[in-house]
């Protein structure tokens, strides 16, 4: 199978697995006990969106330290699509969160440690935007955005998985507890599991097209120098 | 409106929109693929 058609196939299996996914959350996995209505449900949408957004800040990370390593103008372009990508999926994940919170605590917005540190957190990767956008020479830009991006990474551990373990939060148990157990009913266990295969698939093609997309341009670029 | 009707709704409205993603996807990887033909 040729490289073209393969990918071709591998994001019709994707579509189709989302769409069996969406349709499984709603009809197939039970609600859980102790949340209003069918709120419980946003899980599957929720949980895989900050995985992706934690996932998407990783590759920022590495894509960096392989720039200031390399000089390679790609590594730049896969720094910047990542981030692009973490700040949509932190956005979908704030959004989700808080049509949650509207359902279980009344209101969009609490104040609760986890919205606070997400809303940090996408503050801090939108000024990375700001930094990209402020200076105009390529080689520069890319060097600062590189170092501030591993600045920026270093935060993220401490405002995702810290801050809101210190601080009392209304934010329901985390699938790992402290008990280290899976306390997920079996049937919303496996769509769970199968929404983050299928976020991390969406986000490996988002990421593909934008990477793909800054080859062409960077061609195109040298040889307009040339 | 019963809980079965609103979810149906939420449901079509998921895919609607993850359809949604995924032509407009599909269409930009053509174009991509189109200009790397190119290069």
């Amino acid at each position: 199978m040729t490289k073209p058609r393969l990918r071709t196939t591998a994001q019709w299996l994707l579509g189709i697995w989302l769409l069996v996914v969406a349709i499984a959350a709603f009809h197939w996995a039970p609600t859980a006990r102790g949340f209003k209505g069918e709120s419980s449900r946003i899980v599957f949408f929720h949980v895989p969106q900050a995985w992706v957004a934690v996932l998407a800040f990783c590759v920022n990370l590495v894509a960096s330290l392989r720039y200031l390593r390399g000089r390679d103008p790609l590594d730049d372009a896969r720094a910047a699509a990542a981030a692009r990508l973490g700040l949509v999926f932190s956005v979908l994940a704030t959004i989700t969160g808080s049509l949650f919170a509207h359902v279980m605590w009344g209101s969009f917005w609490n104040w609760d440690p986890r919205e606070v540190s997400i809303v940090i957190l996408l503050l801090i990767y939108a000024a990375y935007f700001a930094l990209r956008e402020a200076i105009t020479d390529d080689e520069r830009r890319a060097s600062l955005a590189a170092a501030y991006a591993i600045l920026a990474f270093v935060t993220m551990p401490f405002l995702i998985f810290i801050v809101p373990r210190i601080y009392f939060s209304l934010h329901p148990d985390t699938l790992i507890n402290t008990r280290g157990a899976m306390d997920m009913e079996s049937r919303m266990f496996q769509v769970l599991m199968g929404s983050l295969v299928g976020f991390t698939g969406l986000f490996s093609w988002l990421y593909t097209l934008d990477v793909r997309l800054a080859k062409i341009r960077l061609a195109r670029r040298r040889r307009e120098e040339v | 409106m019963p809980a079965s009707d609103s979810l149906v709704w939420v449901t079509a409205v998921t895919v609607v929109i993850w359809a949604g993603i995924f032509v407009y996807c599909m269409g930009l990887d053509r174009r991509i693929r189109r200009l790397e033909g190119e290069e």
